[in-house]
């Protein structure tokens, strides 16, 4: 059995490489955005690749593992990488979006003060590492605090959506920038749902409890 | 044999066992225990081999018994019908009750009490007799004569195992020209011949290629709602393929007990999980 | 370029020299049956009679003659020569058999090469085999008939005749003696009781029993059987009679006339006018003769067939003695008796038993059987015969004998049927008795059929030994004539304390015990050849019903 506990090691540190990736897209593309630099914004969107290419190969290694009928932690941690990677996956999509938008962003002077936004974006980070560490040390305590912070970047990205369409009301000439804001502010709504489904993942690889779509709230057999 | 003093306590089907402290386990969904372990334990000559067992095995249920060579779990299965008996210099302390009466009761004759545990072994083992005979054979020892009797039993055993459409024709032929697929069945059907409420299955499959295994399960899983079976595996995505509950020992004590996906996704005891995962045994 | 020596696997050179041991073992056997089957078919192979002119000087005579007619039976160098070493004629020496014995007294005569002047085969000579004295060797001269009729020798259908002739005396000889043992005897039998019954009543009552009305019933029975003797002993004394009707005149080679009823011979032939077809019938007609008939002649001449029937009984006996009480005794040694010190002693016990001498278990029998068990059941069953001084089961007899020999080979049959019982594997067992079936019905129905191909062949093996030995025999119920077989048309059928003859004492009582060796030694070869081919056919038929049984249950090991 010891090569499949291997197999699953490796697999395991695949998973983490393609994490430390996605996580590093975001901060890129929000420093691109922050810093309005063209050239990290292309870099950051030329780079989506890699994750893709993750996602296939770690989708493959996790067929050929499952092809061994792995039982109890093993088969969880198999079966939800596969879901992993597509959350990471989905993640770099949004990072690849956000630096899309920066490009655009930057052909104009800022609309306003970023003030919002690299708060989300820090929230979503600070998920994103809860999650991932909480599935690397098992640690499902704090897996189960990052349910409650989606709801506070919800609520951040909701009134983004307030201020922003307040400013498009009041004068056409900041329409092109609001709305690319706003893509922005939604995706990063979009990486903190990610991060959560990842902790919701990472609680039920380690405890084999599945607190999906139950905010918080343990299920009810 | 000698069996450590302690009449059997009168059980009523309805109490539910104390679980003891060293299985945590839920119970498995409710309905009546219908063969009770009761803090059993079992030694040849001065080596105990089972300590303190509890365990309920539901009706028309499939119960695999699982964990590493030397487990103790042929030996509980042969105790179920009591065929350690054969063994010289053996012991037992606690009790084993089917539907409420007691096997080790002085007044429950063995054979009667294997007529109604019906047994398959590891390897297969057909009489050196016609087809015929050897699926009859329970019923002939029984002293049952009427042809018609014998030859309805014959075609209803062969059916339930998968084995009538292949032999039908040749029933008075030698069982010994079969494959060894073919006579693990016929072995099924003469143990299932008449018709026993519980039958124990003891690594049926160890010796057959994955087709022969294949159908085997097939069986299982076509009998299960006739009879209550406990199958002993080494084979864990078999029991996961056929069983219910599981069970799972070491070292002569049952470790985990509970319904076959929980403890095969997700078992509460790390030495289960251990196992499960292959990282020992 | 250098080819590497062929390397020989090592202990190879052992492979020829167990090979060379087989051969010579197999050569030896083989001679053996060889010699044993020459001399003893050739037995009944007809042989030419030369008649035979021995030299005007010569010192030797038959019957005061010098020429004779004789059968070569042997050609050898003289036993002085063979110390010298010189190989002619002068030291070369023949065996006839010159036949005649009761006009030369003797059959068989060496006389050496040089004395022989010349030899000839005449046509017309003729071989008589006769009740008495063995066979004649003669010219016939003429037959003279009843009412002074007379047909000579040179009459178209002498030879005819004398053969109808023939022919009429040997039915009728099987004629009176059918009368003789079979009715005459049946009445001997009751006579006896009755004689018997009449000691008994007199011991118990004395003077009085005369007046006993049980015993004028035994006393008119009497004098019915009486009559009923008379009339049968008139009948054959009458057939016998008529044997001596029919006279045959001959002569000798040197021309000594000598005169005998036809119904003396009981055949007559000329062996130097048989063509190839007519040696072979006359060999099979011998065979089958010497297969079916009673010996004569103090058992040199005539047939063996009680010899064959008593062996044959005997070993059927011993065998449906030895075979249940081999096996019950294998099968509670192996599966019920708890293994401990007690069964193992018995076991060995049981083995050591199989290399005890023969002779002993015959002395046992004698002092177990004969006198202690056989006395007992004479004491309670047949005391009026004991009164008599005439034992019934207190002798010898085929019950005893073949019960001793069922002795000496139950621990051959004990170990063939363990072993076979071992080695029924466990898994079956256990599977029987899953199935609810008891221990024994798991014996008798599962174990003992699988292993009955091992217990065939601890029977083989038993009656393989049984068949062949003597020595116990000998002191248990073999004699060297019996008068009756023991299985005949009589009721009970079945004589359990009769003598009976047996193969093997017949060869030793032939070679070692006969008034004439030389004329025995025919019949000790053919004997010996019959024992061999019965023993054969017995074990083959074993091996044939083992084979059939291990086909059936292939799962035996033996």
């Amino acid at each position: 059995m010891q090569i499949l506990q291997k197999e699953i090691a490796d697999f395991k540190n695949e998973l983490l490489a393609m994490a430390s990736h996605a996580e590093g897209a975001i901060v890129r593309a929000i420093k691109a955005l922050l810093e309005r630099d063209d050239k990290l914004a292309e870099q950051v969107k030329k780079d989506d690749y890699i994750l893709d290419e993750f996602e296939i190969s770690i989708d493959n290694e996790a067929i050929r593992l499952l092809s061994q009928a792995p039982l109890a932690k093993d088969l969880r941690m198999i079966v939800t990488g596969m879901k992993i990677s597509n959350d990471l996956e989905r993640i770099g999509d949004e990072a690849a979006k956000i630096a899309k938008c920066t490009l655009i962003l930057n052909k104009e002077p800022n609309l306003k003060e970023y003030i919002d936004i690299p708060t989300m974006a820090e929230r979503a980070t600070e998920m994103l590492r809860d999650a991932l560490d909480s599935f690397v040390q098992g640690d499902t305590e704090k897996a189960r605090a990052v349910q409650p912070k989606d709801q506070l970047v919800n609520q951040i990205n909701s009134q983004v959506h307030r201020e922003l369409a307040g400013y498009i009301a009041e004068s056409p000439v900041n329409i092109s920038r609001s709305l690319s804001l706003m893509v922005v502010s939604k995706s990063l709504e979009r990486i903190a749902d990610h991060a959560k489904n990842i902790a919701e993942e990472a609680v039920y690889i380690h405890e084999g409890e599945d607190i999906r779509h139950s905010n918080g709230a343990k299920h009810t057999q | 044999m000698e069996t450590m003093e302690e009449p059997p306590p009168a059980k009523s089907p309805d109490t539910q066992a104390q679980p003891s402290p060293d299985t945590t386990n839920e119970e498995p969904k409710a309905s009546p225990p219908y063969i009770r372990v009761q803090d059993y334990c079992f030694w040849y000559g001065e080596n105990q081999v089972l300590f303190d067992l509890n365990l309920d095995v539901q009706e028309k249920k499939v119960t695999a018994l699982i964990g590493p060579s030397g487990c103790g779990k042929s030996t509980l299965l042969r105790n179920f019908n009591r065929m350690n008996d054969l063994v010289d210099d053996i012991r037992h302390k606690g009790d084993i009750t089917i539907a409420g009466n007691s096997i080790y009761d002085p007044a429950v004759e063995i054979i009667s009490l294997r007529k109604r545990v019906g047994m398959v072994f590891q390897k297969y083992n057909p009489f050196p007799k016609s087809i015929y005979e050897n699926v009859i054979f329970s019923l002939r020892v029984a002293g049952r004569r009427n042809k018609a009797e014998l030859d309805e039993t014959v075609e209803r055993s062969l059916k339930k195992a998968a084995l009538w459409e292949e032999v039908k024709d040749r029933l008075h032929e030698s069982a010994l020209g079969l494959s060894g697929g073919q006579m693990q069945r016929l072995c099924i059907a003469r143990a299932i011949a008449n018709q026993p409420e519980i039958l124990l299955m003891d690594e049926p499959c160890s010796a057959l290629d994955p087709i022969a295994t294949g159908k085997i399960e097939d069986l299982i899983d076509e009998l299960r709602d006739q009879f209550t079976i406990i199958i002993v595996t080494h084979n864990m995505q078999q029991a996961t393929r056929i069983s219910d509950n599981t069970a799972f020992f070491y070292l002569g004590e049952l470790i985990e007990y509970g319904e076959t996906q929980q403890i095969f996704t997700n078992p509460k005891i790390k030495q289960t999980e251990d196992y499960v995962t292959g990282r020992f045994g | 370029m250098n080819q590497s020596k062929k390397e020989i696997p090592a202990g190879e050179p052992l492979v020829w020299l167990t090979s060379m041991g087989l051969i010579i073992g197999v050569t030896m056997v083989l001679y053996l049956l060889w010699i044993i089957t020459v001399n003893g078919v050739t037995v009944f192979w007809p042989k030419p009679v030369y008649e035979i002119q021995l030299k005007e000087d010569s010192t030797e005579h038959v019957g005061g003659a010098k020429n004779f007619f004789g059968v070569i039976t042997m050609e050898r160098e003289k036993l002085s020569a063979e110390i010298s070493g010189e190989g002619n004629d002068s030291t070369q020496e023949y065996q006839f058999f010159t036949g005649n014995k009761d006009l030369y007294d003797f059959m068989y005569k060496f006389i050496s090469k040089e004395q022989v002047e010349k030899m000839h085969k005449p046509e017309e000579v003729l071989v008589g085999e006769r009740l008495e004295y063995g066979s004649a060797l003669f010219l016939p001269v003429r037959l003279e008939l009843p009412e002074g009729k007379m047909i000579e020798k040179s009459d178209g259908n002498f030879m005819a005749t004398l053969q109808k002739y023939l022919k009429e005396g040997n039915h009728r000889r099987e004629e009176f003696t059918s009368i003789e043992k079979k009715d005459i005897g049946k009445i001997n039998a009751e006579m006896e009781k009755i004689r018997i019954r009449g000691l008994a009543l007199e011991k118990e009552h004395g003077e009085k029993a005369e007046e006993l009305p049980v015993f004028s019933k035994l006393m008119k029975r009497q004098e019915a059987l009486e009559k009923e003797y008379i009339v049968l002993e008139e009948e054959a004394g009458k057939l016998r009679e008529k044997q001596e009707e029919v006279l045959l005149v001959y002569h000798t080679a040197a021309g000594e006339e000598n005169t005998l009823p036809v119904a003396h011979f009981t055949d007559i032939y000329a062996p130097n006018q048989f063509g190839m077809s007519d040696k072979a019938g006359f060999f099979v007609r011998k065979f089958w003769a010497f297969l079916s008939e009673n010996p004569r002649e103090a058992n040199m001449e005539g047939g063996i067939f009680p010899a064959i029937f008593g062996t044959f009984v005997m070993t059927v006996l011993m065998s449906i003695a030895v075979m249940p009480f081999g096996v019950v005794a294998a099968i509670y040694l192996r599966e019920y008796a708890k293994q401990g010190f007690m069964v193992r002693s018995v076991r060995i016990a049981v083995n050591n038993l199989a290399g005890v001498p023969s002779i002993v278990f015959g002395v046992f029998g004698l002092g177990f059987f004969v006198y202690l068990m056989g006395g007992t059941i004479d004491s309670i069953f047949f005391k009026d015969r004991l009164l008599d001084n005439t034992p019934t089961f207190g002798t010898g007899g085929i019950l005893w004998a073949s019960l001793t020999l069922a002795l000496m080979t139950v621990p051959v049959v004990v170990v063939a049927t363990e072993e076979a019982l071992a080695s029924v594997p466990r898994g079956v067992r256990e599977a029987s008795l899953a199935c609810g079936a008891s221990k024994w019905q798991t014996i008798q129905r599962i174990v003992l059929p699988a292993s009955a191909p091992g217990i065939l062949t601890g029977l083989i093996l038993a009656m393989a030994r049984g068949a062949g030995e003597v020595a116990p025999l000998m002191l248990v119920g073999v004699v060297k004539l019996a008068p009756d077989l023991p299985l005949d048309m009589m009721a009970p059928f079945l004589h359990m304390e009769r003598k009976f003859m047996h193969l093997g004492f017949h060869i030793y009582d032939l070679g070692f015990q006969s008034p004439d060796s030389e004329a025995a030694k025919p019949m000790v070869f053919a004997t010996t050849f019959l024992l061999i081919l019965l023993v054969v056919v017995m074990n083959l038929f074993a091996i044939l019903i083992r084979n059939h049984l291990r086909k059936k249950y292939s799962s035996a090991v033996f």
